[in-house]
């Protein structure tokens, strides 16, 4: 880790499934078995969200659910997006998209932020 | 094709299909909103007549051991208790728990991460076999491992093969032993044969399994059984019955879910694109409901609401009765099938189903609505077989491309 800027690499870090984490089909896995995007291990509680300013606004995530410990060190790869913040939650609606979503990614609404 | 192109969709527009989808969703918004205090009440209520009925029928039972007296109506009392109390463990807790209803509860105890159910499959194994494949690829042959199990031919579109002969007896195993049956399940024997399955995963898995098996072994016919000193036996044979009756319960509630009459099955072509009311679609037509009463419903974990729990699995069981009163309305406006019946109509739909299917389709006729496609190997697919219905990349790849 560089101590300095706080970055993490990906090898120190648990985010063996990181690659993914933008793929529909993991992103799915991940909502319904309850396992975490990063590390693909049961998630706990509580349940982190990374997302932009703008997903944050919106309650409306599209990176799947991960640990706090997973999310904090995504943030810190050096490829993260700096927008990026952190939403915890005991709980999160799935939401698929409908024909009418120019983006067709689901979603994930948390639903008791913490 | 794509599942607008299934009999039972052809009469309704592109517009109405997604009304639907709209109609459903607002049903959803006003449950989500109206979650609330009576809701966890309900949970944790229930939760506690469980325990109170596990604990009743263990101390009954060390109690007849300790005294000698009314053995026989003790152990029917001690094991009929046990029975009630893993079945509502199981069916109305354990598994609703597991799909996150009452996560939005917060509460450190009654939440899907951490919840470990008395049975023998471990809960991480079932969040997956169960949550992810049978709920997001519900009745789509060659996907949904819950079609049949692998053990069972369960559609008329499954090949048929000599050894599906012996359905009827595999059947019988299958409800008597459930448990062990669904312990396996997200292992995928049958990929395992094909030297399919990632080796390392397999292992972690078994692992799993033997850690979980062995604890619920343990619990039930060594540690509870010696408590209850020179009356062993009797606590043994109680245990094992009551295990046998969950068994056979669960087992029941959950082939009158999707193979009765009427509830049918897809192919990968018809979930392609698949767009959120299509989905919803999917799981009306996949799915078949029980009527009962209350106590039926909660014994049954809201199951006989099976088209509801497939519509929204994470949305409290509780509120599946109101909820089914709408769907149902909105299927009748739509003229979409809704498949329901009485408990042992649908069971004997399901029953004769797999005593039908053990003989090749030429011997038989077919109960479906749907005429069957052509018969071709639908082999059980891994997670990365599965189709994802878009794979793109967003802000986090593009800025690592960058």
């Amino acid at each position: 880790m560089d101590a300095e800027r706080g970055v993490v690499s990906l090898r120190e870090s648990r985010l063996s499934q990181v690659d993914r984490i933008h793929q529909v089909a993991w992103v799915t896995q991940c909502a319904l078995s309850r396992i975490c995007g990063g590390c693909a291990q049961s998630l706990g509680r509580p349940i982190a969200f990374v997302g932009t300013p703008e997903e944050v606004a919106r309650n409306a995530f599209h990176l799947p659910p991960m640990h706090v410990e997973c999310a904090e060190d995504l943030r810190r790869t050096p490829r993260a997006d700096p927008s990026w913040q952190l939403t915890l939650t005991a709980g999160f609606e799935f939401v698929r998209p409908t024909r009418e979503d120019a983006d067709r990614r689901p979603t994930f609404q948390p639903n008791s932020l913490l | 094709m794509a599942i607008s192109d299934v009999k039972e969709y052809t009469h309704l527009t592109d517009e109405e299909v997604e009304q639907i989808g709209r109609e459903l969703d607002a049903i959803r918004a006003e449950i989500e909103e109206s979650r609330g205090a009576d809701d966890a009440a309900y949970i944790n209520r229930l939760i506690t007549i469980q325990r109170s009925l596990a604990a009743a029928g263990r101390v009954v039972l060390m109690a007849s051991a300790a005294t000698g007296r009314g053995r026989k109506p003790a152990w029917a009392a001690g094991a009929g208790l046990l029975a009630v109390a893993k079945i509502l463990e199981n069916m109305e807790i354990g598994h609703n728990v597991m799909h996150g209803q009452w996560d939005w509860m917060n509460d450190p105890e009654i939440h899907s991460s951490n919840w470990e159910w008395d049975t023998a499959q471990p809960a991480e194994q079932w969040k997956h076999s169960h949550n992810y494949i049978h709920h997001q690829f519900t009745n789509v042959l060659g996907y949904d491992n819950d079609i049949g199990y692998g053990i069972l031919r369960m559609a008329r579109e499954q090949k048929w093969h000599p050894a599906n002969l012996g359905q009827p007896v595999y059947n019988a195993l299958l409800a008597t032993l459930f448990e062990w049956g669904v312990a396996l399940h997200d292992l995928d024997i049958e990929r395992i044969r094909k030297g399919e399955k990632d080796p390392k995963e397999m292992k972690r898995q078994l692992r799993q399994i033997l850690r979980k098996g062995r604890n619920q072994i343990l619990k039930d016919y060594v540690v509870y059984p010696a408590l209850s000193g020179k009356q062993w036996k009797s606590t043994l044979t109680a245990n094992l019955t009551a295990n046998i009756v969950r068994n056979l319960w669960a087992y029941v509630i959950i082939f009158c879910g999707h193979f009765p009459d009427g509830a049918m099955h897809f192919t990968e072509e018809e979930i392609e694109d698949e767009t959120r009311s299509e989905w919803y679609l999917r799981q009306i037509l996949g799915a078949a409901n029980f009527e009962g009463g209350p106590l039926l419903h909660i014994m049954s974990g809201n199951l006989g609401f099976q088209i509801e729990h497939h519509l929204f699995p994470d949305l409290p069981s509780n509120r599946y009765a109101e909820i089914s009163v709408r769907v149902r309305e909105l299927c009748d406006k739509y003229d979409i099938p809704y498949t329901v019946g009485p408990l042992h109509k649908q069971y004997g739909q399901a029953l004769r189903t797999i005593i039908k299917l053990s003989l090749p389709n030429r011997f038989t006729a077919s109960d479906q609505p749907e005429p069957p496609t052509p018969a071709r190997d639908r082999k059980r697919k891994s997670d990365d077989e599965r189709p994802p219905r878009r794979r793109e990349l967003g802000g986090w790849m593009r800025s690592a491309a960058s």
